[in-house]
């Protein structure tokens, strides 16, 4: 089916945003820097017409949020979580550390 | 229910016990901010060494845990003010990450938009479980390695820790600038790497 005269329009109107505004790469660097800062009129703007014209980016500024959201709530936990990460103090670490601790009593 | 707290009350803890039960979780918070494990050890042993000079300010009020974890930020943070005081890094001396410019280069006039292979999808993915899953550490690991330390630093004292721009500045020596273009590219590599390293593969094993 063709597509009726609202959406020929619709589709018009987003092809020329597109077009106008600042592109995909720029728009990640704002996004991460609406995380840093406050953004300007102008900026907030160009963000919400952008989104509405590209899923991508709208999908980028979600997991940006998302990844902070959940690291921040479980910051206490990642160490005993992380076994990737190493595997822990060494013994000869661990002894040093035990020699200094009963001589600086 | 507090029986360990009521017994530390009375008695300064045996620094044995002590580095056995806490020793690996503070060398691992070190670890993940330090990435340097003679300099994470460092830190651990003047973390072990205050407490015991303090401990009757801690006189059992909340979690041991988290007690030593507060005094473990404190000397990460004189680590990073010590090292930037000794040898200041000039602008752009180092890099701050990839740029990834293949994420957003297009051979079909729209350049500087998301490459096809590139652009984000949705994820399926429940953030508070995220974190619960070892495999998901593995990952993450994996995906901030090949970025430089300082970067690595920096995005996680902003994204684990939630400390403020202007605390990381000045422990790093570096402008909110230098900072913002870091936090950046950190974004954009990571958010990539999970995504084509976890998410896509953890929504394939969802549909089988």
């Amino acid at each position: 089916m063709s597509l009726g005269f609202y959406e020929k329009g619709k589709h018009a109107v987003r092809f020329w945003l597109l077009r106008r505004l600042p592109p995909c790469k720029e728009m990640v660097e704002i996004v991460s820097q609406s995380f840093e800062r406050p953004l300007s009129l102008r900026e907030r703007i160009i963000v919400k017409l952008h989104f509405w014209i590209c899923v991508w980016c709208q999908w980028y500024m979600e997991h940006l949020k998302m990844l902070r959201k959940s690291l921040r709530a479980k910051a206490d936990q990642i160490p005993e979580m992380d076994s990737a990460l190493s595997p822990g103090l060494s013994f000869e670490a661990r002894e040093r550390i035990k020699r200094q601790l009963s001589g600086g009593k | 229910m507090s029986e360990a707290q009521v017994t530390a009350k009375v008695a300064i803890p045996d620094p044995g016990i002590w580095v056995d039960q806490y020793g690996d979780y503070l060398f691992k918070y070190a670890m993940f901010r330090l990435r340097d494990s003679y300099a994470a050890e460092d830190v651990v042993q003047e973390t072990f060494l205050a407490a015991l000079r303090g401990y009757e300010n801690f006189q059992g009020r909340g979690s041991e845990r988290t007690w030593l974890v507060g005094i473990l930020k404190h000397k990460i943070t004189d680590h990073y003010r010590r090292i930037t005081r000794e040898a200041p890094l000039g602008e752009g001396q180092e890099e701050e990450g990839p740029e990834h410019p293949e994420f957003f280069t297009r051979t079909d006039g729209w350049d500087n938009h998301w490459n096809n292979n590139y652009a984000p999808t949705e994820w399926h993915a429940n953030p508070a479980q995220l974190v619960e899953q070892s495999d998901f550490w593995r990952v993450f690991h994996e995906c901030l390695s090949p970025l430089p330390k300082r970067t690595a630093t920096a995005f996680t004292f902003r994204e684990v820790d939630g400390l403020k721009s202007e605390e990381i500045c000045e422990m790093l020596g570096i402008t909110a600038n230098n900072l913002w273009v870091m936090l950046h590219r950190a974004r954009l590599h990571l958010r990539n790497c999970l995504e084509m390293n976890w998410f896509k593969r953890e929504a394939g094993r969802v549909e089988k």
